[in-house]
């Protein structure tokens, strides 16, 4: 005796509801509990007066942040790698892209799988001879060693993801390009990458908060605030003596919102680079 | 191809303005073989020095006592005796396993429920997706100093509630206690981890053609039937991919542990990658023995690499 299709698929919604609304509870407390500290006073943070929700909301955290910690310097920092490893990866990705997409050359198939091999290979098996690398070509504590260090991710990677957009560009477009006197680069440029435009953008993103967001890499080789990113810079505020849970949710509040924005604005692109394979799971 | 082997005097070229130096530059550079290996270059020097020789070294380095900046000594299989020899390593393995286990699955459990709800049609149902992956766009640092905070002895958002719904009457450690700490860290990798289950799942899910619930509905399976013969045989593959990725991450991820707990107290939340981290580069800078954790977990790990790898290149068709 099975229900009726009706009363089925009522009370599996009803059951979905329910579902999503834990879930979404489960997922909004913990950015609420973030926010809501970044905009406390330490009265409100700590002790007996200690508030869930505050009641005269600050944004001197804020401004603590910005007047005695070197964040303007992490944030600058954390740019500037990103930007650069972002662009280094994406010129040599299109390149190595192409040349497995389209060229016919023995050894390709190896290449191919190398690639996908390299970026599978998790940096915390690879940090400690990183490390004793860096040291001896002096890149420690230098943006320039972040940029290099971060190309053995990102350039498998964007390549990897590149190839199956490339592959999907009909070659016939190139031929017809080529006849009328384009060679490879120029059919490259003109052709295959404003055609592959959504692919650029995911790499982009990926490129681009994995720089942001990468911790270990950064966390070892540098010991100097001078060449500190965000993540690295705001875990070394928490092992310092003071902890000051303010100002600290107040600079992570910043240092999480550039790279969910990109989420949000590229979201679609995002879950289709995302399903061709992750980086962070 | 063809004019590439044909020898031709500048003057009868299509393109004038090109030496004859020009002329050979550009032969060479017809010929897909040497163009390939030119454009590939860059990445294969990438390759090679960023992943192929770090890791070469590393396996050198096993059987090495070296110490940063000096040149190491090598002594043989003695940082291999020690690690089997020493309790901290076991409990590393077997911390390891836990950790990895039980977040992977919880993730895969959560992750495929929220797709599931998702798929579902629903009012502002795109708004809810979005909010719900965000976890996964925050950089994991900034979740675990947020988690630390909210797990905060004294005045954490648990423990705060907690006093003030008179639950408990003296607040919980529930990161320096020894039997909270392992299940405080999984919490948060499930928190962080299950939006890249949903959003892999999710896009199974709308691959599936809407025609075989149609089908299914006529010949009158029910709701879960429908679920267990179409939806379930349909996502496997995704399942084992999105299996496979996470358990690589999720093990050899090292972000959390460290920030949240630093692999105690007394190791209960020690995985390798953090006892690696702690050997190498805590105090005693022992690369040899950081790097000797590091590659024995190096085996399992090229298992699923392995296999992941021979998948995505199938579904690329290379």
């Amino acid at each position: 005796m099975a229900l009726n299709m009706t009363t089925q698929r009522r009370a599996f919604r009803g059951l979905g509801n329910g579902v999503l609304l834990v879930m979404l509870l489960w997922t909004a407390i913990p950015f609420y509990w973030m926010i809501a500290t970044s905009l406390k006073h330490d009265k409100e943070i700590y002790g007996y007066e200690a508030t869930l929700i505050p009641q005269r909301p600050t944004l001197d955290n804020y401004a603590t942040v910005f007047r005695e910690t070197p964040y303007l310097l992490f944030l600058r920092n954390s740019m500037a790698v990103a930007v650069g490893s972002t662009i280094v990866s994406l010129v040599i990705a299109c390149l190595g892209a192409y040349a497995i997409a389209r060229l016919n050359f023995p050894g390709r198939a190896l290449l191919a799988r190398g690639l996908v091999f390299t970026y599978l290979v998790p940096t915390s098996l690879l940090f400690i001879p990183m490390f004793a690398m860096m040291s001896a070509f002096r890149l420690t504590d230098s943006l320039h060693g972040l940029i290099i260090a971060y190309l053995g991710f990102d350039v498998p990677f964007c390549t990897w993801l590149l190839m199956g957009y490339f592959k999907s560009v009909p070659v016939e477009l190139e031929e017809a390009a080529r006849v009328d006197g384009c060679n490879r680069i120029s059919a490259l440029v003109r052709i295959v990458l404003p055609m592959s435009l959504p692919a650029i953008v995911v790499v982009t993103f990926f490129s681009f908060t994995h720089a942001w967001n990468e911790f270990l890499y950064a966390h070892v080789f540098t010991s100097t605030t001078s060449a500190r990113t965000v993540t690295t810079g705001l875990a070394n505020f928490m092992s310092q003596d003071v902890f000051f849970w303010g100002p600290l949710m107040a600079s992570t509040v910043m240092s999480a919102l550039p790279p969910v924005l990109m989420f949000l604005v590229f979201q679609r692109w995002v879950v289709k680079g995302l399903t061709l394979g992750g980086v962070k799971g | 191809m063809g004019t590439s082997t044909t020898v031709s005097l500048p003057v009868s070229s299509s393109r004038p303005g090109l030496g004859w130096r020009g002329h050979r530059v550009q032969r060479f550079l017809l010929q897909d073989r040497n163009l390939g290996y030119l454009f590939l270059f860059p990445a294969m020097l990438v390759i090679l020095g960023l992943v192929a020789y770090p890791f070469a070294s590393a396996i050198v380095m096993t059987f090495q006592a070296k110490t940063a900046g000096a040149p190491g000594r090598f002594i043989g299989l003695e940082n291999y005796r020690e690690l089997l020899q020493s309790e901290q390593f076991l409990r590393t393995v077997f911390n390891t396993v836990v950790y990895t286990a039980v977040g992977v699955g919880v993730k895969f459990l959560l992750g495929l429920s929220m797709a599931l709800v998702l798929n579902q049609e629903r009012f502002c149902n795109n708004l809810f997706r979005s909010f719900l992956l965000i976890p996964w766009a925050i950089p994991t640092v900034m979740s675990a100093l947020n988690w630390r905070w909210i797990f905060d002895d004294a005045s954490g958002l648990i423990n705060n509630v907690l006093v003030r719904l008179n639950l408990i009457d003296e607040t919980i450690s529930w990161l320096s206690n020894p039997h909270l700490a392992m299940f405080s860290v999984i919490l948060v990798v499930v928190w962080q981890g299950t939006p890249f289950f949903t959003m892999s799942f999710l896009a199974g899910l709308q691959a599936i053609p809407k025609e075989l619930y149609e089908a299914a509905e006529i010949d009158g399976a029910s709701v879960l039937q429908q679920f267990s013969y179409i939806t379930l045989p349909r996502l496997r593959p995704i399942f084992i991919t999105a299996l496979m990725l996470s358990a690589i991450l999720t093990s050899a991820g090292i972000q959390f542990v460290l920030i949240l707990t630093n692999g105690g107290p007394s190791d209960r939340t020690m995985i390798f990658p953090v006892l690696a981290y702690n050997l190498a580069l805590g105090g005693a800078q022992r690369l040899g023995m950081g790097a000797t954790v590091s590659l024995f977990f190096f085996p399992v790990l090229v298992v699923f690499i392995v296999f992941l790898t021979r998948r995505m290149l199938r579904e690329k068709g290379e």
